[in-house]
């Protein structure tokens, strides 16, 4: 497998716990930069749900003059997306349900400071 | 002149019998000529005077013009002429409404709502409407002696003011005088009740609403895809707030905001009871 210069930032956030996959991918459009998930995972399916969610999101915070928004949860019956982003990037990463959310959240706001 | 308008101009002036000029009328309406609307609407209907459509246009232009009565009888031909037609049970609630006639507005939007119950624009005047009903209904019976029947309810205006003062402070009891705020969207962004004022006193809660359009939508489907079943919430952090959302009854969204020194598990338990509230409270009137 090749390596790219978010191969690092991806390890270190599809060694935790109840992670199913990660991404980084654009937020403008949703295209996938670079990704790491398990067979059965879509993909491209996930760059672009989640990027129209984070989006959506930044368009909202701007709205109501709250900011750059960092991270971003959807909480749902069997699992997690969580994202953070940084200029256009945003790391993606899917979990769980017993995933460890609140270290998901740190370790992806650690992670999101190699995004450039 | 729009290319559309200059098409359907051209087309009509091909074949004057043509059914093009609902489409060209309809344009002129959205692009605000409606003199110009009425002509094409008028002469249409002399060649096709039994079109209901073509009176669901008509009276659509009346209702730009704030010609209400004349509007109310061309949609009483559509559904003479189409029982049943969506459109003109909608535009018939929406003449009643405005009138100040809410049985008779709940009747026709009802109607419309069974037909379709997807579109957010009925649900929410039927929710006015039925909140309305409810404040002039319950005037009435507080104000009744024995003789009921010459109890005035509660004006429409009156009423309308009340549902309006309901539903933003629909939230107000949970959230106190913490620095938070709640908001309950219907299915195309429109505020139902809450506010969003920001802290230069600005009411920016339309914007918040506009901005998530769509996403109850994009939350389904991304939890749909990747197979994480129903999704329960978002939540997003910014440099100065936690936003947390979650779908409320079948189309609605509540959203809390809060300054970031509040923790985000009382954002989530805010957020609870804020989509309890917003539930049972949409529950009254469906």
């Amino acid at each position: 497998m090749s390596t790219t210069q978010f191969t690092g930032l991806m390890a270190s956030l599809t060694r935790q716990r109840g992670v199913l996959g990660c991404l980084v991918v654009s937020e403008r459009d949703g295209i996938i930069v670079d990704a790491d998930v398990r067979t059965g995972v879509d993909d491209a399916a996930v760059a672009a749900l989640a990027a129209a969610l984070y989006r959506r999101a930044r368009l909202c915070s701007e709205a109501a003059g709250l900011a750059t928004v960092n991270f971003l949860q959807l909480e749902a019956e069997h699992g997690h997306i969580c994202a953070a982003g940084r200029d256009d990037l945003v790391a993606v990463v899917v979990a769980e349900k017993g995933a460890p959310v609140a270290q998901l959240r740190t370790a992806i706001l650690q992670a999101v400071e190699l995004l450039a | 002149m729009s290319d559309d308008i200059r098409r359907l101009s051209d087309e009509l002036a091909r074949d004057p019998s043509s059914l093009v000029f609902i489409q060209l009328g309809e344009e002129l309406r959205r692009s605000g000529q409606l003199d110009l609307a009425m002509r094409v609407a008028v002469r249409g209907l002399e060649r096709h005077a039994n079109d209901a459509d073509a009176h669901d246009l008509l009276a659509r232009i009346h209702v730009d013009r704030a010609e209400l009565t004349a509007a109310h009888e061309e949609w009483s031909t559509v559904l003479e002429l189409a029982p049943g037609h969506l459109g003109a049970q909608k535009g018939v609630g929406y003449v009643l409404f405005k009138q100040g006639r809410l049985v008779e507005a709940e009747r026709y939007l009802s109607a419309a709502s069974e037909q379709n119950d997807g579109d957010p624009s009925i649900s929410t005047a039927l929710h006015m409407v039925r909140r309305m009903l409810h404040f002039s209904e319950s005037a009435a019976a507080g104000t009744a002696g024995d003789t009921a029947s010459a109890v005035d309810p509660e004006p429409p205006a009156e009423a309308g003011r009340r549902v309006e003062e309901e539903a933003r402070r629909l939230f107000a009891e949970i959230l106190g005088e913490g620095e938070q705020t709640a908001l309950l969207l219907d299915a195309s962004g429109l505020v139902t009740a809450g506010v969003y004022i920001t802290e230069d006193g600005r009411d920016v809660a339309q914007e918040v609403g506009a901005s998530l359009a769509g996403i109850r939508d994009d939350a389904a489907r991304a939890s749909a895809q990747l197979g994480l079943g129903k999704w329960a919430s978002v939540t997003f952090e910014t440099e100065v707030a936690t936003v947390a959302m979650a779908p409320v009854h079948e189309d609605s969204l509540v959203l809390v905001a809060a300054a970031r020194s509040v923790p985000l598990g009382l954002v989530r338990r805010v957020l609870l009871q804020c989509g309890r509230r917003a539930g049972a409270w949409l529950e009254t009137t469906s």
